[in-house]
């Protein structure tokens, strides 16, 4: 659906993108993870062709970005981070007037118009002035205003940035819906738990550069960190290395006050430490799991946090 | 205390469109006003008023008047026709026409009332006054003295007939030379009674030329303050993020553009027509007088100040900058384009300036139709001319849209 080859875009001395390799196919939840500055935005806005790449090649349903940008428009949908919308107009005349910029006739735009307001959850609100509203509804407006013409592809620029909980569930049922409808979305943030909760592949960005790629439980085998059990205790835990070596066959290491088992395998391998320290007369206090999330992936593989 | 101003006074001076209003925009209206109203230097050096003269008579005496006039620092004389320089006043080519009459020397020989008149262009009477001044002090001093001078010439002929013609033009000179000192020192006593005729030339038309001042400087001066906070629209929606969202669109970029001139020029057309609808109403302004050359002369005026609005969004990187420049430009532009004082007390530098702006087409425009009533033709070549000066500024604001407005990303 979407090939991208060798993307190269400088600002001034800047290199934003220093060669970034990204196929997507039809159908898929594409996640594209990076810090601040890493280079989401101007992938977004080379894929919305309102940037000019330094150099590369963009295919979108077998349309070259460069020479054929007028058809790609109207295969993708773009949610900008900024909430563009007029607010003094009402959620209906935006949406309206948006759609008409797509040449949709007036009754299939009204319906559609319905529609997504059913899907954003903000029927109600229809005839309602932009300014009146949250700023988690601001977002499902925006969201709504790029699915107008019925997108196969949707770029998504951050689209959840400070948005409440009830709205971001929201959100994240319309996308999932559209999802299942076939589209294809492209994602870009920098809230992991976002991308594991939506996407089924994900590119990491850094710097310009793709770190890392493919499905998250792909990403994780990529990390050298093992997941980890922690036993807290108030017992004396060092006397017993021992016993508990002899009695439990995954490799640990004992400190003051707790033991870390080192694993692959939490699910399976919890019930059974947990079964063998009551057994060797260990009291628990606590119990601490440490699962390899993208957050400690990138931690690995870039040396700084996502959200540095 | 003293800490809260200095904090006021840093804010204040980070704070670039406060600093010039405050303090550039008033030097430079002063600047303008002062040379403007000629007050350079200390002392005035006034423009030559070009005054048309009709000299009917054809004679030695009204030629060497003529000749004297045009020899004057303050006059700068063009003979004409009288027809044909009433129609040059009509047209507000010139602001008068000194008429002198057939037997203007025979009355002068004789001593009775001398036939001149003045015709004049009453929407320029402030203009009038210097004329006025400027012909007493010296056109009545000419027709006194050679009236004077001819009846003592006349006397002495007469008394001493018996003298060689070469002796009485001796005696001739010498009274002459003494004339022209007596006429130095003291020029009243020979200015009584000779009245200067003074007739307007719009007298039947009877048109209020004081608010046709008012409607044509105001009006443009105010539209330009609002299509320049209607050019700025389009920054706003840069600074919203719809112009990036417009971009996403399959909509040509230009079309953007085009579609905020469209909306600018359609408000600014209302504007004009409403405030003429408004005279009529109120103060009977007669706009139905040449409907077809007032509706083409708003059409180019709006078109003309809706490339400027759009030009000063084009140029400039915020809304902040926008207001700040265009209440600069736009005051400027108002003062030597004769929204805030008269075109003609400008020096003859500022009145060539005067062309370059917006102001000034139309408002002659506005003065051709009301109060010179020149025909359709006539406007528009005002018309035409404020057409120009706005696809010259569309053009430059579509190259400068391409370069700042475009870059969004």
């Amino acid at each position: 659906m979407i090939k991208i080859k060798n993307l190269h875009k400088s600002y001034g001395d800047i290199q934003a993108l220093k060669g970034i390799d990204i196929e997507i196919k039809e159908g898929e939840f594409y996640g594209l993870l990076g810090p601040n500055g890493a280079g989401k935005t101007t992938t977004i806005n080379i894929l919305s062709t309102i940037l000019k790449p330094d150099d590369g090649e963009i295919f979108i349903n077998g349309f070259n970005l460069k020479t054929d940008a007028k058809q790609c428009k109207n295969y993708i949908g773009i949610v900008p981070q900024e909430i563009a919308l007029y607010d003094d107009l009402t959620a209906y005349d935006n949406l309206f007037f948006w759609g008409k910029l797509y040449k949709i006739n007036n009754k299939l735009l009204s319906k559609k118009i319905n529609e997504l307001l059913n899907l954003m959850g903000l029927e109600e609100r229809k005839n309602h002035k932009i300014k009146t509203f949250s700023g988690g509804m601001k977002r499902r407006i925006n969201i709504a205003c790029a699915l107008l013409h019925s997108p196969k592809i949707i770029l998504m620029d951050e689209p959840t940035v400070g948005v409440d909980p009830q709205s971001r569930n929201l959100i994240f049922e319309a996308l999932r819906k559209l999802h299942q409808q076939g589209t294809t979305i492209i994602y870009t943030t920098h809230y992991m738990e976002e991308v594991e909760k939506l996407c089924n592949k994900i590119s990491i960005i850094d710097y310009g550069k793709i770190i890392a790629q493919g499905s998250i439980n792909e990403l994780k085998k990529l990390s050298k960190i093992s997941e980890s059990i922690i036993i807290y205790s108030d017992s004396e835990l060092k006397e017993k290395k021992e016993i508990i070596s002899n009695s439990i066959k995954i490799p640990f290491d004992i400190y003051d006050n707790n033991i870390k088992f080192y694993t692959n395998n939490i699910n399976t391998d919890l019930s059974k430490i947990i079964n063998e320290i009551n057994t060797i007369g260990i009291n628990i206090t606590n119990i601490e799991l440490k699962k390899t999330n993208l957050e400690t992936l990138f931690l690995e593989l870039t040396g700084r946090k996502l959200r540095d | 205390m003293i800490l809260l101003a200095l904090k006021d006074l840093k804010l204040f001076i980070t704070d670039i469109k406060a600093v010039l209003l405050t303090f550039i925009l008033p030097i430079i209206l002063v600047t303008l006003f002062t040379i403007g109203f000629g007050g350079i230097s200390g002392s005035r050096k006034s423009n030559p008023i070009k005054l048309l003269v009709s000299d009917q008579d054809s004679t030695e005496i009204t030629q060497n008047i003529i000749t004297k006039l045009d020899s004057l620092k303050e006059l700068d004389i063009e003979q004409l026709p009288l027809v044909k320089a009433k129609k040059t006043i009509k047209e507000g080519k010139r602001m008068a026409v000194l008429t002198f009459y057939k037997g203007y020397s025979d009355s002068i020989k004789n001593g009775g009332q001398v036939p001149m008149e003045l015709f004049y262009d009453e929407s320029r009477e402030a203009e009038i006054g210097l004329l006025q001044q400027a012909l007493m002090s010296n056109l009545m001093g000419m027709v006194g003295q050679q009236k004077i001078k001819k009846n003592i010439f006349n006397l002495i002929d007469k008394k001493n007939a018996n003298l060689s013609p070469a002796l009485l033009n001796k005696i001739h000179k010498q009274v002459d030379e003494q004339l022209a000192d007596f006429q130095s020192k003291d020029k009243n006593p020979v200015t009584q009674g000779m009245d200067l005729k003074m007739t307007k030339l719009f007298a039947d038309e009877e048109p209020n030329w004081a608010l046709i001042q008012a409607v044509a400087g105001v009006s443009v001066m105010m539209l330009l303050f609002s299509v320049a906070a209607m050019g700025a629209t389009l920054l706003e929606e840069k600074e919203r993020g719809t112009l990036k969202r417009l971009l996403y669109s399959p909509i040509n970029p230009l079309k953007i553009l085009f579609g905020k001139m469209l909306y600018t020029f359609l408000i600014a057309l209302a504007k004009l027509s409403i405030l003429f609808i408004f005279t009529w109403l109120v103060f009977n302004l007669e706009i139905f007088s040449n409907v077809t050359a007032l509706i083409i002369l708003l059409i180019a005026t709006a078109f003309a100040c809706t490339s400027f609005g759009i030009f000063l969004a084009a140029i400039c990187k915020s809304r902040k900058q926008v207001e700040s420049l265009s209440t600069i430009i736009i005051l400027v532009m108002s003062a030597i384009g004769g929204s805030m004082m008269p075109f003609f007390l400008m020096p003859p530098f500022m009145q060539k300036m005067a062309m370059f702006s917006v102001n000034y087409w139309s408002i002659q425009g506005i003065y051709d139709i009301f109060y010179r009533h020149l025909p359709t033709i006539n406007i528009l070549e005002k018309s035409l001319v404020l057409f120009l000066i706005g696809i010259v500024i569309s053009l430059i604001s579509i190259n400068r849209y391409k370069k700042n407005i475009l870059k969004v990303a």
